[in-house]
Order: C-alpha cells, then structure tokens, then sequence
C-alpha cells in the first residue's frame, strides 16, 4: 500500500450509532453523505470450495516393470558377451585387429552412453514440466503462496533457455517477493510468460494444419497422406514441447505422443460435438467444390485439434488467466490463409 | 562446557523413553504434537477447535486428507499418561458455543488422545494416534536456565529488569534489593519479600499495557502445586558472575534454591514431555505486541528467539527416532487472525516470519520444516468495508468482550461493532528497526497506532440440531502442514 494508507488511524464504529448506515454489498444505493457506510462483505472461506479428488497414481514396482527390466539386463548381457568374444577371436588373429576393435567398441559404447544421457535428462525434464503442470493446479485451489513461489522459480528455471522471454523473467523476478496470493501469482507468471509462447504456439499449429491440409488436397495417393500426416504430426508435437522448455528425445516423443492422444480421446468427444462437426457442415461447400479439398480441409482440422491436445500436454501451467485457443480460431486462420492464397 | 556427569545420565534417561515409545509407536503409530504459546495466545481455543474440527467434521478444505474423505473418523480416546492432567475438552467447547466466552486460560500441562482412522492413498486402512500435548510457553523459557548458572541468570535478569519499560516496574523489587547483602547470613523473610516482589514485577510486565513476553522462571506466575515451596521461593541478587558464594550466606541460600528449581521443576518437564515430541505449534500473539508498543514486539522476538533454542530439531532418521527424537516439523502461528482484515494476514505473516528469521534458518540448516501462518482457530468476526468519507478502511464486525473499551466508551459484551484496527507496515523491517510505533505502553489508548479489540466467540446457528462447525481461519492449513504427512 501506499505511504498515506499507512497513517490511517484505527477507529471503531457502533453498529447502532445513528450516524452509522448498514447496507448490503448487492444494494447498489447511494446513501447520504456524510454518514458512516458499513458494508459486510461476502466471506470468501464460507463459500463452498469445489474439491478435487485427485487420482493416485499405482506406486511401486510392478511386474510388468520387473519382467522388462529381466529381459533387458538378459539381452545387454548376452550383447556384451558377443561382443567380448568377437573381440577375442580379433586378438587371436592379429593384435592390430584386436586394437580396431577395442576401439570401435569404446567409441560405441561412449555414444550410447551420452545418447543415454540425453534421453534420460529429456525425460526429466518432461516430467518436471508435467509435474509443474499439476502443482500449479493444485496452487490454483490451494492459494498456497510458499509453493507459489516455488513454482515460480522452477517456472523461470525452465524458461531461462528461451531468449524472447528475457524481459518478462525480470519482470516476474521482481514481483517474486511482493506480498501477492498464491493464485494471483500463478496466474501473473501465466500472463507474463505465456503470452509470447501462445501466440508462436497458436501459429506453429496453424501452419502444420495448413500444410497438412494442402499436401491432401495434392497427393496423389493415399499412403502418401498418411504418412505425410504422421511426420507432421510429430514434428508439431516436438516443436510445440521445445517451445514451451521440453527438450525431448526419441523416448521423450514416445511418451508425449501417448499423453496427447490420450488427451485427444478426453477431449474428442467435446470437440467432436460442437466445433468440428460445425466446421464440416461449414466447409460442405468446399467438399461440394472438390472431393479432394475437403478432405484436406478435414485432415488439417484433424492436425489442429492434435495440436491443441499437445499444447495443454506439453504447456507447464495450466489455462486460467488466458483463453484457451479454440479451434475455430484455428479453423478460421486455416481458411483465411487459404482465401489468401486462392 | 564439557558435558557433565549428570548430563550424561540425563542423556541416557532420554534415550531409554525414546526407545520405549519407538517400541509402541512401531505398532501404534503415533505423533506427540506439542501445542505451546505465552500466555493468552489461545493454546486452550486452538485445541478444542481442533479437535471439534476433526470429530464433528469441520470445513478444511486444505487439509488434504480431511477433504478428500480419506479420513473416516477420529474420537477421543482415554487419556494415556497417568500423571498428566486431561485436557477438558468438553468443558472448553462448553463454554466456547454455550456460554460464547473465551475458556478460562490454562495453568499446567495437559494431554488429550486423539485417535484418527484413515485410508491411505493406496487403498490401506491404518490408525495413526494423535497425541496432543499442551503446556504454558512459559516453561519453555524456563529451559534456557539449564545450561545458566546461577549468577549468570541474576546477571541478566538484573540487566534486563533495568531497560525503559520494565525499569519503572521493577522499582520496589530493585530498592528492596539494595537492602539486602549477599554474603551475609540466609534470612528466610528477607528472601520470601524479595521474591514476592520479584514474581509482582514480572506479574506487572505481563499486563495486557505492556505485554512482555520474556519473564522466566515461568513457574513464578503459574506456581501450581509448587506455590510457596521453597523451590519457587529466590529472586535474582547482585552478585559477581564468577564469585564463589560463602557459606551459609544468603547468595548461598539462593543458589540452592535456584538449583533445587531446576531439578524439581525444568528437568522433568524436558524429560517427560518435552523431549518427547514430534512435532510442534508455536502459537504467538502477536496483536497483543502491536498494541502494546514497539518493546513488546522486540520482546516477543527475543523470547520466541528463545523459545527455538530449546527444541530438539532436525530430520528425524530411524537412529534420531530410536535414541534422540527430535521435532521435525514447527509451526510459528499468529493467532487471532480474525481480529484483522484479510488482506493484512500476509503482513502479519511477515512480521511473524521476521520475527523467528533467524531462528528459522539455522532450523532449515538441520533439515527441519518451519512455517509461519496467520491463523484463527475459532474465527470471531466478518469482514466489512467501512467508508468514511473518502477513506475505505478494511474492517471487521464482531461483539467485542465485556470491558472492552473504544472511544472512551467501555462495551457490555452485547454491542455490535465495526473496527478498522490500523494498517500493518508492508514492510515488516519498520517494525523493528528505528521507525518505532506508538502503542499503549508509551501513549492513551486514543492515540496508539494499532488497537485490536477482543472479541467474543461468535453466534453459532444451528442447523438440523446438529452441533455447528465452528468457523476458522486457515486451521486447515496448519492441520495439513502438521500432520497431513502422517496421513498420506
């Protein structure tokens, strides 16, 4: 607060003082002046607080785990047996082999090692973000402000590789220590860092479905749009995840891709019933025009939703303070840019 | 200091209890929650809600098993220690709801057994006893003189008897002092009206006008059973702190008693209770400070300071647990969060947080969890915006207490009336460095900075006969942070 506010003396006022006017937080009336107005507010903590039952993932380890990691110890030991062995019989027949292959085995085994590495750092990297995820929901409820704070610095640690968002870091750095709720922080660090990232997200989804929708419309085989959607796909996922502080590997894709489609089927059905079929009767006039162009459209729409079921997998807070891109949004740039081009 | 002899069989003592209770606990899980606060903190309001809040199911949307329905019951068991009075939880409520005052405050230690039964998250019944142990701040203060002799304890005493706010308060025990000659022969009278005025002058400091907070031995102004027992009955002397006191001298005489005080009344209370805890409230009433002036809040600090001295704390590993329990998790509450607006709640969670810094961190160091949280157990008041004029001052709406007194008028306990009680610094450093306030122990009530008056418990409505949720302020929040892990 201010310096004035701070001088403000204590007072106390009589309900039942004449000079005292009760009013109610919905009347809007404008008393007379002069008077006192008390005005009882709405209790926040008396309102119902809608409570979550959160469901617990199945600790432990269990036996499918065990039998892969059985199987896998299995085939690296064997793997390491043959390769001894080759070696072995190098030696045995020139020392100089013998050296060769040392040497390709050391340099083998180096770059698995920090292929290893990468994939594994990836991963956890994901998973932070997916953690980060939660945490801040769980701080949208809670209003809990030390772990605001704490997901504030994970947030800025993750954000620290994107060079665009310099400005808004600082920014955020220095609301870190102002007295604000936990809620009301998730959500300033919502609107400071996110914002950027939206805008390149919603645009990099854009641009595959458009791609997606005109390959379509041009192939001249079926097997070719399929594929062509698949690598599309993956590739919108993988930027998406780099946008938002991701880095993943081959296993890192493995993984996302089952979160977003598992996210697709949560979400299919809604989209299903409003926008798309909305989207399709629309476009009937495309599909009237050419068979071809409105399968395109329809593969574009399909990207786009894919595209959106990966923003909110790959995004490491949740939507609150800002909108959740739709995809009629998406649609529309689809059809603009195609107007455009026509 | 090396450790003494009898330090050693103290250390031993510990570690036998620790290894009993590991042994019941290893069956029964158990968690020994330490509830403390300085007088008129609200240990008495805080345990009863708590437990009201937990039997009859209360509103805890932050406590997370609580409102996940993971918890399918908790009663009240008997008491399990023998020797420990019980907590008189139903009398408290009684007096709570029934009669809408505060419960008289308490004098001694209590317990009270709480039995909690809950599924885990992964489906598993379990029964996790809670034992709750209340007892004064003030015998925590006491701890410190373990490790004092008695010289150097009438050293400080004395030094701080003589600081501005107390120095007028302990004039009559300070000119008795003069009179009295330490080396000369023991004299009974001469001690028993020394320490009668001692124990007035510490009587006086902890009026509600100056509300110091740092005045061991804690078992002057709460005696119990020990009241007139010649353990109680010594007061600080004027007397080098490396003399050696000659025989059958007066100095003599209290070194004794100063001694017996510490064997009779401290040690046990460590061994028993207080080295057996696991976790710990720390209750604070930080209002009481604000209203009375910037002495008292550097008091309150200095004996919170204290306070954090005396606990054992640490990450508690299976060795700390079998040998050497130790508190893994304190929680500093400023109680009576409703008699402020709550936007100031983060504010006077600065101020607590500021005032237990360091403290806090050296716990952190030892992997320890502290937090600070304003909180009211029972919450006495609405909100309401007031304006006046221009101003809209944040305020609050409640009955204040019999003889409670505003504007120069002094209220019946059946008035309602709105207060603004003056707006806490945003920076809470103001507080304690220079920029001093004006409270009531330098200045009339009309003119201090802050005034927070004391409310009655709220007017509960009933509804369906059943027995109403008593209404808090962030009681969850605690819950959750002193036990919520306990029931994952």
């Amino acid at each position: 607060m201010n310096d004035r506010s701070r001088h403000r003396r204590p007072a106390t006022f009589r309900l039942d003082d004449p000079g005292v006017v009760v009013i109610d937080a919905d009347e809007a009336g404008k008393p007379a002046r002069g008077t006192v107005q008390i005005t009882p507010e709405h209790d926040p903590a008396q309102l119902p607080v809608p409570i979550e039952t959160q469901v617990v993932p199945r600790r432990g380890l269990s036996w499918g785990t065990m039998f892969w990691s059985g199987v896998a110890g299995l085939v690296l030991l064997g793997l390491g047996l043959g390769v001894t062995q080759l070696i072995e019989d190098l030696f045995a027949r020139s020392e100089s082999l013998g050296i060769l292959g040392i040497a390709f085995t050391a340099a083998a085994a180096l770059a698995l090692g920090v292929v290893t590495m990468r994939e594994l750092t990836a991963l956890v990297r994901l998973a932070t973000i997916e953690k980060l995820h939660a945490r801040a929901a769980a701080v949208l409820l809670s209003d809990d402000r030390t772990e605001s704070r704490a997901i504030l610095r994970d947030l800025l640690r993750i954000a620290h590789q994107n060079p665009q968002l310099a400005r808004a870091r600082s920014a955020l750095a220095g609301h870190a220590d102002d007295i604000i709720d936990g809620a009301d922080m998730i959500k300033l660090a919502e609107r400071e860092l996110m914002t950027p990232l939206d805008i390149e997200a919603r645009r990099l989804v854009s641009s595959a479905a458009q791609r997606v929708s005109i390959v379509t419309a041009i192939s001249p085989r079926a097997a070719i749009d399929i594929i062509f959607v698949f690598v599309a796909s993956l590739r919108l996922i993988r930027q998406l995840a780099r946008l938002y502080g991701g880095r993943p590997g081959a296993l890192g894709m493995i993984r996302l891709l089952r979160h977003v489609i598992a996210h697709l089927a949560i979400t299919g059905g809604m989209a299903a019933s409003d926008s798309l079929v909305q989207q399709m009767l629309g476009h009937g006039i495309a599909a009237k025009l050419s068979q071809r162009l409105g399968e395109g459209m329809l593969n574009g729409l399909l990207t786009a939703r894919l595209g959106l079921a990966a923003i909110d997998v790959t995004r490491p807070l949740p939507f609150t303070a800002l909108p959740r891109p739709a995809l009629t949004d998406l649609a529309k740039d689809l059809l603009k840019k195609r107007e455009e081009e026509e | 200091m090396p450790p003494g002899f009898s330090d050693i069989i103290e250390e031993a003592r510990l570690s036998a209890r620790a290894l009993l209770d590991y042994g019941e606990s290893f069956f029964n899980p158990t968690v020994r929650l330490g509830v403390t606060g300085l007088s008129r903190a609200g240990k008495t309001v805080f345990i009863t809600a708590l437990i009201h809040g937990l039997t009859r199911g209360g509103r805890f949307p932050v406590f997370e098993a609580f409102a996940s329905g993971r918890i399918a019951r908790a009663q009240l068991t008997p008491q399990p220690d023998d020797a420990v009075p019980r907590f008189d939880y139903e009398n408290h409520l009684r007096t709570l709801i029934g009669e809408r005052r505060w419960p008289n405050s308490t004098v001694d230690i209590s317990e009270l057994r709480l039995v909690v039964d809950y599924q885990r998250h992964n489906g598993a019944d379990r029964t996790l006893t809670l034992d709750i142990v209340d007892y004064p701040g003030e015998w925590l203060l006491d701890l410190p003189l373990l490790d004092k002799s008695y010289a150097q304890w009438s050293a400080e005493s004395l030094a701080l008897s003589r600081e501005a706010p107390r120095a007028h308060l302990a004039a009559a025990w300070h000119a008795q002092l003069t009179t009295l000659n330490a080396a000369g022969k023991e004299d009974e009278q001469a001690t028993l009206a020394s320490a009668r005025l001692f124990t007035e002058y510490l009587g006086a400091c902890r009026d509600e006008r100056f509300a110091m907070s740092l005045l061991p031995p804690g078992r002057f102004l709460m005696p119990g059973n020990l009241a007139g027992s010649p353990a109680l009955t010594f007061a600080p002397l004027d007397v080098p702190a490396d003399g050696i006191a000659p025989e059958g001298s007066l100095w003599a005489m209290m070194v004794r008693r100063y001694e017996a005080y510490k064997d009779v009344v401290v040690r046990p209370f460590f061994r028993d209770h207080f080295a057996r805890l696991d976790r710990q409230i720390v209750l604070v009433d930080a209002l009481a400070a604000f209203n009375s002036g910037p002495e008292a809040l550097h008091d309150l600090e200095a004996a919170l300071s204290g306070i954090l001295d005396c606990f054992r704390i640490g990450r508690s590993t299976i060795l700390s647990t079998l040998f050497r329990p130790r508190i893994d998790r304190i929680l500093f509450a400023a109680t009576k969060a409703d008699h402020l607006h709550h936007l100031s709640h983060d504010r006077l969670e600065a101020v607590l947080r500021r005032a237990v810094a360091k403290a806090a961190a050296r716990a952190e160091a030892t992997g320890a969890e502290i937090d600070v949280v304003a909180l009211a157990a029972v919450r006495a008041t609405r909100e309401a915006t007031v304006s006046r004029g221009r101003d809209r001052l944040p305020s609050i709406l409640g009955t204040p207490a019999p003889g409670e007194s505003a504007n120069g008028e002094i209220f019946d306990g059946t008035t309602e009336v709105a207060t603004f009680p003056g707006d806490l610094p945003a920076d809470p450093e103001s507080l304690f460095n220079g920029e001093a306030f004006r409270g009531l122990s330098s200045t009339e009530a009309e003119k201090s900075d802050f005034r927070f008056l004391r409310f009655r418990p709220p007017l509960l409505e009933r509804d369906g006969g059943g027995e109403p949720a008593l209404p808090h302020i962030r009681l969850d929040r605690a819950l959750q942070f002193l036990i919520g892990d306990r029931l994952q």
